[in-house]
């Protein structure tokens, strides 16, 4: 019971942008894809959730072949894709925005106690909030529906720092309650501090796969990841 | 797409296309050749054909004319414009008002029709210029709401007022003392008038559409930024486009009316000119023989239908399925056509064009110094998105002749500082400079004419184009043509005659590259050239590049977040992040300072 | 007091551009489509319903047959847009709706006749009159119509999970997709729903505003003007629209010297807009 990807390709135009990878993602673990930008994470996760079509390899969630399902089925069937830059809904409001999601009221409060300074904010049209409020929104807005898997891309795209690291341990806290998250980080060291599992990709192709803790400790082999 | 492209294609079938050729536009003789061969085809059809097919051919003729017109703006400037027999009932009524109510005919005689014909066109085209004005700064879809409006408009204002030959019960005379409608005799005589007029249009529109003008209706279909970047103003590329095309409408209008000789508000209704526009997209009327055809099936469908007696309603209901069926599958029957030959060639060896930038000598340049003299001067450049501060007080400099590095992470604000220098983000605070020049308050095309230039992230290279054209128009028109061969060949690119649909994404860019060094500005910025290439053109494109300031003059200023490239071209870099210059100075210093290090990765200390 | 009265009149042509332009602009909000289609799909279904009227059916049944069908109609051109061009541009999604607009005018044309078809109104006459000006009933149950669907739809949006879905879809498409949010299924849902509205509206203004299949064209350009008056975004502006449309072609009529430049008033309005709220130059982020 996992999500599974094996040996997937993933063409941009002419050229493939993702190279035979795989990995796998466990239930109530967080497995961290770093790498340098371009290397193609961003393309990963759109495979997975059906954004763009996977050219080859096998994507199974939990032994269902995903590939033969539409981005709609993959999303009701469990899986969630928080793409980067923040996509709120910018005319709702964050009630609105929850409520998209949760199907009972005990899931709207369980989100929304994720982020208990969105409570105030809670009928401003999310368009009005700032960057992190607004990443706020839309992480606790996934975590509503109650998936199987979380994808996240680039939470810290354009946020300070302080304001992302405000994410990190709920996204843990998330993963504890038996959610599968695919982390997808440029920001490597916040993001493989609370990984399971720790993914380098560079030019399209797995250079590391193992203990977040040996990427860690290497700075050397993170540098080169990052800096070529 | 025109006859251009094809020609292009087959001269490119020799095996060394890389070489340049001699000839600039394939054969010039070709669609001369194409001309006389239609000419002897017209003679001979205006002989041959029995008295009825005479006139049914007559009015294919002029259907295609209304076509051809139609194709230019909705083809090759990809605009939805619902009112082309407007143009021609505007074309039409002049040119019937000089005809019968005026005393043209007796002053000039035989020659009246033509002259009138071309007034009428001229008030036509006028028309479209004013149509055209308030619609074009908007997309694609209001002017398909206003030319609709026209249309609708112009229909019954025509059934209040009617034709000019009506008021008086007159007929209007036809061209050289043809005689008119019911003299047989005068009909082959017409049709070879019409087969004339015609010919000499689409002459026309085949140079129009390879020319300068041409060049930017496709670029303007493509990519409006791209063609704003190249110092042509989208707005008049989009108006020329709609003028020729109302032009030819009045034409095509003078045409019709002189074929019965009077003229029926009926026959520019509102529901014909749909039908056209919805048949330019099924045929892909920008092809000029695609324009013919569609003329034979906007005539000859309701022809056939008629012999069989079905109502000649289901030629609309079949113009509608057909262009549902080209709109849904984004294509069309010319284009379709044009991709089966690519395969056919592709089949027949004929592969895609690749750059051959690897396999070139290492020019071996070494990292190009600073002047003294400042370039560019950016002044506490700010740029806000409502409450999100994009950019704060970003204040640099370029020096005359260096590779400037612009580097930061993703978000950081790289692609807001390039669109607010090049005028896509007019509502900045602060001043940019390029030269003692103050460049704030210029549009996006005067700020490239100024001598400012970028290119794009995205592919902006249209591939409906050869690459000579495309360079030509990007050069802009005091381009030296020896030079774009030059600065081609010096990338490795495929030469001016290859086809850009057959060149794949990667090459194009680089083409993209060439075609803007060749345009000679004072200073190019590359967003995210490296974007797409392999590790070997990767090192090959940055050994030509360090070349570029000493050998073509231009400065250059490179965005990238990949370091690679950075690191063997640049002497300075400029960091930027949150929208703050981070960092700047020499790029040793600059990549060994740990604070773009975090910047990159995050802050270490913060987590562990 | 000719002015006044040929106001009145005009204002209640505008009713029904008021009530054409807000479908308009829910479409162009909700489905991103400009649909040329729009009146259309409503007289075609009017015209198919005065097939039962021999059939002595109660008159709510014949306009429910017409609502249904252009309801139907409205969903598959919807469906043919969704499935093909789901992620295509405004333009190239309404672009399709031109072609509908063809087809249905000359199938109309086919089915029906080209002749004057005797589709009654559903209200006659004044409902009160002071002076020698008459306010028709008709006039008044359009722009009650017209303020009743830019009301409901408002509160719809916001008062509704459906309408927060809808306005989810229409402010991120991909979005809302991969939130498990069925696209389109609701867009169809909104097609469908447009369609019956015009079918509606046909149906009760009747032969006196949609003689022939002509006004499928005539009436679709004072509601554009109308809905772009709404910068196809507001569906109160797009009444407001409407109704100036409807009153200046109405005072116009009063003066029978300038008659020709009625025809003119909607593409005058259209042009203005434009120019108005085209005075600084915009780029598309897109392209």
């Amino acid at each position: 019971m996992s999500l599974v990807l094996d040996d997937v390709t993933v063409r941009r135009g002419i050229g493939p942008v993702i190279s035979n990878v795989s990995l796998e993602v466990e239930p109530g673990k967080i497995t961290t894809l770093v790498g340098p930008n371009g290397a193609g994470k961003t393309s990963l996760l759109e495979a997975i959730s059906g954004v763009v079509q996977a050219a080859g390899g096998t994507i199974t969630m939990d032994g269902t072949d995903l590939r033969k399902l539409s981005r709609r089925r993959r999303s009701t069937a469990g899986l969630k894709h928080v793409e980067q830059g923040r996509m709120i809904f910018p005319s709702l409001t964050v009630r609105e925005n929850l409520k998209l999601t949760a199907r009972t009221q005990a899931d709207f409060e369980e989100a929304l106690a994720l982020f208990p300074e969105l409570e105030k904010r809670i009928d401003n049209a999310t368009v009005l909030l700032s960057g992190g409020e607004q990443q706020m929104v839309v992480l606790a807005r996934a975590f509503a529906a109650k998936p199987r898997y979380l994808l996240l891309d680039e939470m810290s795209l354009g946020l300070a720092p302080v304001v992302f690291l405000r994410l990190m341990p709920i996204i843990k806290q998330i993963s504890e309650t038996g959610v599968g998250v695919l982390l997808v980080e440029q920001f490597a060291h916040m993001a493989l501090g609370v990984a399971d599992d720790a993914v380098v990709v560079t030019s399209g192709r797995v250079s590391y796969q193992g203990e977040p803790q040996g990427l860690l400790s290497d700075e050397d082999l993170l540098k080169q990841a990052y800096l070529g | 797409m025109s006859l251009a492209d094809t020609t292009a294609a087959t001269s490119s079938r020799q095996p060394d296309a890389g070489s340049p050729a001699p000839r600039r536009h394939g054969p010039w003789w070709f669609p001369w050749a194409v001309a006389l061969g239609v000419t002897v085809l017209a003679t001979g059809l205006a002989f041959a054909l029995p008295d009825y097919w005479l006139l049914i051919a007559t009015s294919v003729l002029v259907a295609m004319m209304s076509l051809l017109g139609l194709g230019i703006v909705t083809g090759t400037a990809g605009m939805i414009a619902l009112c082309q027999l407007s143009f021609a009932a505007v074309g039409g009524w002049v040119m019937d008002l000089l005809m019968t109510q005026t005393a043209l005919p007796e002053l000039l005689g035989g020659a009246a029709f033509v002259v009138a014909m071309l007034v009428g066109a001229t008030a036509a085209s006028l028309l479209g210029l004013i149509v055209g004005l308030p619609a074009l700064r908007l997309r694609g879809v209001n002017l398909a709401v206003v030319t609709l409006g026209v249309a609708a408009a112009l229909d019954m204002t025509l059934q209040k007022v009617s034709f000019p030959d009506q008021w008086t019960n007159e007929r209007v005379q036809r061209p050289f003392g043809i005689p008119g409608a019911e003299d047989l005799s005068g009909n082959r005589s017409y049709f070879l008038f019409v087969a004339g007029v015609v010919i000499i249009v689409a002459l026309g529109v085949f140079y129009l559409q390879r020319s300068r003008w041409g060049a930017g209706w496709r670029m303007v279909a493509f990519s409006e930024r791209g063609t704003a970047s190249t110092g042509t103003s989208v707005t008049s590329a989009k108006l020329s486009a709609f003028m020729v095309s109302a032009f030819i409408g009045g034409i095509a209008g003078s045409l019709m009316v002189g074929q019965i000789t009077t003229a029926n508000y009926i026959t520019f209704q509102t529901l014909n000119s749909l039908g056209l526009y919805v048949l330019s997209m099924a045929v892909g009327a920008h092809l000029i023989e695609m324009a013919f055809f569609g003329g034979i099936l906007f005539v000859l469908i309701p022809e056939i239908l008629k012999q069989f007696n079905i109502p000649l309603e289901w030629a609309s209901i079949i113009y509608a399925v057909l262009g549902i069926q080209a709109l849904t599958t984004k294509s069309s029957m010319g284009n379709d056509l044009r991709r089966m030959i690519l395969a056919w060639q592709r089949k027949r060896g004929l592969n895609s064009i690749e750059s051959t930038l690897v396999s070139l000598e290492p020019v071996g340049a070494p990292v190009p110094a600073a002047s003294d003299n400042v370039l560019l001067e950016v002044k506490d450049l700010r740029v806000e998105f409502g409450a999100v501060v994009a950019l704060s007080d970003v204040t640099m400099q370029l020096h005359e002749g260096e590779i400037l590095g612009l580097i930061g992470p993703n978000g950081a604000g790289k692609s807001t500082f390039v669109d607010s220098l090049t005028g896509f983000l007019p509502h900045h605070t602060g001043s940019v400079t390029l030269d003692g020049v103050e460049l704030d308050s210029l549009a996006p095309h005067k700020i490239a004419r100024a001598g400012l230039r970028r290119t794009f992230q995205q592919d902006r290279v249209p591939s409906t184009m050869t690459v000579g054209a495309y360079a030509r128009f990007v050069g802009g028109k005091e381009v030296d043509e020896d030079l774009i061969d030059e600065v081609l060949a010096f990338f490795g690119c495929p030469g001016t005659q290859a086809p850009l649909q057959m060149v794949d994404v990667g090459t194009r860019r680089l083409i993209e590259v060439a075609a803007n060094i060749a345009a000679g500005p004072k200073l190019l910025l590359l967003d995210e050239p490296a974007a797409g290439l392999s590790h070997e053109e990767h090192v090959a494109f940055a050994d030509r590049l360090r070349a570029v300031p000493e050998r073509f003059g231009v400065s250059l200023l490179i965005i990238e977040h990949d370091l690679d490239l950075v690191r063997s071209v640049c002497s300075n870099l400029v960091v930027l992040n949150f929208g703050q210059v981070l960092a700047t100075g020499r790029q040793e210093d600059v990549l060994a300072n740990p604070e773009v290090l975090k910047a990159y990765m995050g802050e270490t200390e913060m987590v562990s | 007091m000719d002015i006044l009265g040929s106001l009145v009149v005009g204002l209640s042509s505008g009713g029904l551009y008021a009530a054409f332009g807000v479908l308009l602009v829910l479409m162009a909000t909700l489905t991103r489509v400009i649909n040329f289609s729009q009146v259309a799909v409503g007289v075609f279904g009017a015209y198919l319903s005065l097939r039962f009227i021999p059939l002595d059916l109660p008159t709510w049944v014949i306009i429910l047959i017409a609502m249904v069908t252009a309801a139907a109609i409205s969903a598959l051109l919807g469906w043919i847009i969704a499935t093909w061009l789901g992620e295509s541009s405004t333009t190239a999604r309404s672009a399709v709706t031109v072609a509908t607009l063809l087809g249905l005018i000359s199938l109309s044309f086919l089915v029906f006749g080209t002749r004057p078809q005797a589709n009654p109104p559903l209200l006659v006459g004044p409902l009160f009159t002071f002076g020698d000006i008459a306010v028709t009933k008709v006039g008044v149950l359009m722009l009650a119509l017209a303020v009743g669907i830019a009301a409901v739809s408002r509160l719809l949006l916001t008062k509704t999970s459906l309408g927060v879905r809808l306005r989810a879809i229409a402010d991120r498409q991909t979005a809302a997709e991969l939130l498990g949010i069925n696209v389109k299924g609701l867009q169809l849902f909104v097609w469908a729903q447009t369609g019956a509205m015009s079918a509606l509206f046909i149906s009760i203004v009747g032969n006196a505003q949609a003689g022939s299949a002509n006004s499928m064209i005539v009436l679709l350009i004072p509601a554009a003007a109308a809905a772009l008056v709404g910068a196809f975004t507001n569906v109160w502006l797009a009444v407001a629209g409407g109704l100036l449309v409807g009153a200046l072609q109405g005072v116009l009529t009063g003066f029978p010297s300038i008659t020709l430049l009625t025809d003119w008033v909607p593409l005058t309005v259209i042009v203005l807009f434009l120019l108005w709220n085209q005075r600084k130059e915009v780029w598309d982020v897109a392209r």
